[in-house]
């Protein structure tokens, strides 16, 4: 219900203060910062990533709920590169606990069997060891949400993820088919219910309309181990190639912005990035992000 | 033998049968669904079923190692006389609940000799239809028909019980969600599946099998009295047993062992080794401990005898070898075509249908609902075989396990990545419905779901007359069909609301479609 409301509110503030649409969108872009760490060890960059974007107590207050929302999408092992690696999972939740969080919640809509895809990405033991609440979407807990979006104007969510106080958005940057690439923005079809494939038909703009309709806090991208062809689901050990990086931000575009970078890509060449600049969700000149690079 | 004494044989019995149901179950449960989970034992209760053992040896002749083990319980039966069915038969437990719970139904009702003789034809009926190429053997052997019961009606159906009885508590909201709530979890994580199962023919198997239940109103013990195959090879087999059941002096001629007796006869002036299921009800009915429990060398039986006759047997072979052919000269038999797919690692098709028992194993374990039990796709004969229907499922890349439950290997036991590599079929684009041809607008969820590492489904970018009029550009799919291993993924993820774009054939399948 919080976030509903927050959401519900904010979009009546702005309207009220007549600003443009266009800028307040459902949420107003935080402060752009990214930070852009790599290494040998996924956990260890990942706490210096969101280290170096403020700290976790910046995101999350004493007694927060937290949903940690990881890609666990499909039934691959971590070095298919197909779902984000455990290791950073496992610092997110971790952190967000120290921060002093109540209850941190790890879940999403997989496109394999979640029981299976859960396990072998070895997302539910780590999640599960540290005592977070592993759920499986269920459709009875489906609701529909307002993402106020040209390609998405309603469409059902999983209550999970707005009766949160705060969402992380912890994706895996890969290759993929249609939409080119998954990263941050895209991962978010992971708290949609519904025939989500009906939304192929215009894919750039589903993403940008999901990024913009739904509050994220914080994204953590996990570019350890990125599979450069046959995404989403890949399988072949060849397409993965080691980046051993790890991005956060609490801009899900910007994020998204240098994710393209770290594949070795331009991001204008990319639909969801364009339909973003529309949109206004950031700063959508790569040479303009203010990005905080370090090494562990 | 004592009151005290037989109370205390049919309480070890009571147990025993008890043990060996939830055995039946846990190895069914503890398989269970998921593709990364490895314990596969389902399949051992089937190793233990010698009528299988007969059926296959005739249908195929070869004798299935594992299947050797059905010999213990057949050669103790020389023994023991039907301990089988009275102590282990987790089907015949079932019976015996429902015998005992319906008792006031049943009770006062006769059994009559005549229809004993039933299952006795039926097993002759079916090792004919085994000599001449079908395999009907499934449909009521015990094992195979609780299997596929449980597999289709009873664990969907107990799923969607509990489903509906406590979805409230999905909600969180309200006295009543709230409340629900703990026990809805709990369901959640440890019994009900993540999506509701939903099976073809739930309705048809459903229906025999309440019926089976429902019967016992009518005889105690119906199904294992006239209708099961396995209770009559075991019932020749008692016939030279050891053991039986005795009057001694003692006895008054009250006839009260035959009150609860599964067949309703008695040690006193009708017991048959053939239907003694050694239960040992009629020993704690005894008011005078007459009842005696021997093991003496087999001897000629003085009593009514079940004994078919030669014109019953004579007559139940012919029409069981007209009967045979029946389904055999059905289209299907000889058309060059067929419209279903088998899962992976199945054997050449009339090789299939010699060996699948149609016990519902495959489709138990299925973790994603694609294997479904045909009606007529594949024949008359091909009743309850599984077939594959990517509409409620697809064939999960990293899992095998149909290949490792099938108890006569009509699915070959392959390797996971044997697995990987077998070719099911082709997907097929529907031109007309795909929207990347019809609509001219990009689409390509199959693409994205496609498993193949080297993706059997691509894109290619194609002008395209769109449904405005106008020339676009668009990402079109195609089908690379050396690549595809027709896992049927793409036909279930197709968004298309009507019918799928593409579709999942049996084009290029790797086992041979010859009879």
């Amino acid at each position: 219900m919080k976030r509903r409301d927050f959401i519900k509110s904010t979009a009546a503030a702005s309207s009220a203060l007549f600003i443009p649409a266009t800028i307040a969108g459902g949420e107003t872009a935080p402060a752009s910062l990214v930070a852009r760490v790599s290494g040998e060890s996924p956990y260890d960059i990942t706490n210096k990533a969101i280290e170096l974007v403020g700290g976790m107590r910046k995101f999350i207050a004493k007694g927060d709920v937290v949903m940690v929302k990881p890609n666990i999408g499909w039934n691959r092992t971590v070095e298919q590169g197909a779902c984000t690696n455990p290791e950073v999972v496992k610092a997110v939740i971790e952190q967000v606990m120290n921060a002093g969080a109540k209850e941190v919640i790890v879940m999403d809509h997989t496109c394999h069997k979640s029981a299976d895809t859960y396990r072998r990405s070895g997302i539910e033991e780590v999640a599960k060891n540290l005592g977070a609440d592993v759920r499986h979407a269920d459709d009875n807990r489906l609701v529909i949400h307002d993402f106020k979006g040209e390609r998405i104007p309603r469409w059902p969510v999983y209550r999970d993820f707005l009766d949160v106080d705060k969402f992380i958005n912890v994706p895996i940057l890969k290759h993929h088919g249609s939409a080119g690439l998954t990263i941050g923005m895209k991962n978010l079809y992971g708290i949609l219910g519904g025939v989500r494939g009906k939304l192929h038909r215009s894919m750039g703009a589903s993403i940008a309309d999901l990024a913009r309709g739904f509050k994220t806090d914080l994204t953590v991208v996990d570019a350890y181990r990125v599979m450069k062809r046959n995404g989403p689901v890949g399988g072949r050990l060849s397409d993965v190639e080691l980046k051993k990086t790890v991005l956060a931000s609490a801009n899900i575009f910007e994020v998204d912005m240098v994710s393209v970078d770290v594949f070795g890509e331009t991001p204008e060449r990319f639909e969801f990035i364009q339909e973003g600049i529309k949109r206004n969700l950031g700063i959508g000149d790569l040479s303009k992000i203010n990005v905080k690079t370090a090494a562990v | 033998m004592t009151k005290r004494t037989g109370r205390l044989w049919q309480r070890l019995r009571i147990s025993s049968q008890v043990l060996f149901t939830a055995l039946f179950f846990y190895l069914l449960i503890r398989t269970g669904q998921s593709a990364t989970e490895t314990f596969t034992f389902s399949d051992y209760f089937f190793y233990f079923d010698p009528l299988l053992l007969l059926l296959n040896l005739i249908a195929t002749h070869k004798v299935m190692p594992l299947f050797l083990l059905s010999l213990i319980p057949l050669v103790l039966t020389l023994v023991l006389g039907r301990f089988f069915c009275g102590w282990v038969c987790p089907m015949g437990a079932i019976q015996q609940l429902f015998t005992r719970l319906f008792r006031k139904s049943n009770r006062e009702k006769q059994v009559s000799r005549t229809l004993l003789k039933m299952k006795y034809i039926i097993l002759i009926l079916v090792v004919v239809f085994a000599l001449m190429g079908t395999h009907l053997g499934g449909w009521l052997d015990p094992f195979s028909l609780l299997t596929r019961s449980t597999a289709t009606v009873i664990s969907p159906a107990v799923n969607h019980t509990l489903e509906q009885t406590l979805k409230g508590g999905a909600g969180e909201t309200g006295i009543v969600a709230g409340s629900l709530k703990p026990v809805y979890q709990l369901a959640r994580d440890h019994v009900i599946t993540e999506k509701q199962r939903a099976f073809a023919q739930s309705l048809l198997i459903g229906a025999i099998f309440l019926a089976i239940i429902l019967l016992n109103m009518a005889r105690r013990r119906f199904f294992c009295n006239y209708l099961c195959p396995l209770g009559a090879l075991y019932g020749l087999v008692a016939k030279f047993s050891l053991f039986n059941f005795k009057v001694d002096d003692s006895c008054k001629a009250c006839n009260l062992c035959a009150k609860n007796c599964t067949y309703a006869g008695s040690p006193y002036q009708d017991y048959l080794k053939s239907e003694c299921l050694v239960c040992f009800n009629c020993t704690t009915d005894c008011p005078h401990g007459s009842i005696l429990a021997r093991f003496l060398p087999p001897k000629r039986e003085n009593r009514t005898k079940i004994d078919l006759g030669r014109r019953k047997l004579v007559g139940s072979i012919v029409s069981g070898v007209f009967a045979a052919s029946l389904p055999r000269i059905a289209p299907a038999s000889i058309r060059k075509t067929h419209p279903f797919t088998r899962p992976p690692g199945s054997v050449s098709e009339k090789e299939f249908l010699e060996k699948c028992i149609r016990c519902g194993e495959c489709i138990q374990v299925c973790p994603t609902n694609l294997l479904q039990p045909a009606l007529t796709e594949a024949g008359w004969d091909g009743i309850w075989t599984p077939i594959l229907n990517p509409a409620t499922g697809y064939c999960e890349f990293e899992c095998h396990k149909c290949t490792q439950v099938c108890p006569t290997e009509a699915i070959a036991r392959i390797s996971l990545e044997e697995k990987k590599k077998f070719k099911i079929g082709t997907a097929v684009i529907d031109r007309d419905r795909c929207y990347t041809y019809a609509d001219g607008y990009n689409c390509a969820v199959c693409e994205e779901h496609c498993p193949v590492p080297d993706k059997a489904i691509r894109f290619r970018e194609v002008p395209v007359w769109n449904f405005e009029g106008r020339l676009v550009t668009v990402k079109q799919i195609y089908v690379i069909p050396d690549l595809c291993i027709g896992c049927g993924i793409c036909e279930n993820v197709c968004p298309r609301s009507d019918a799928p774009g593409i579709i999942n054939t049996a084009e290029e399948e790797q086992r041979e479609f010859s009879y």
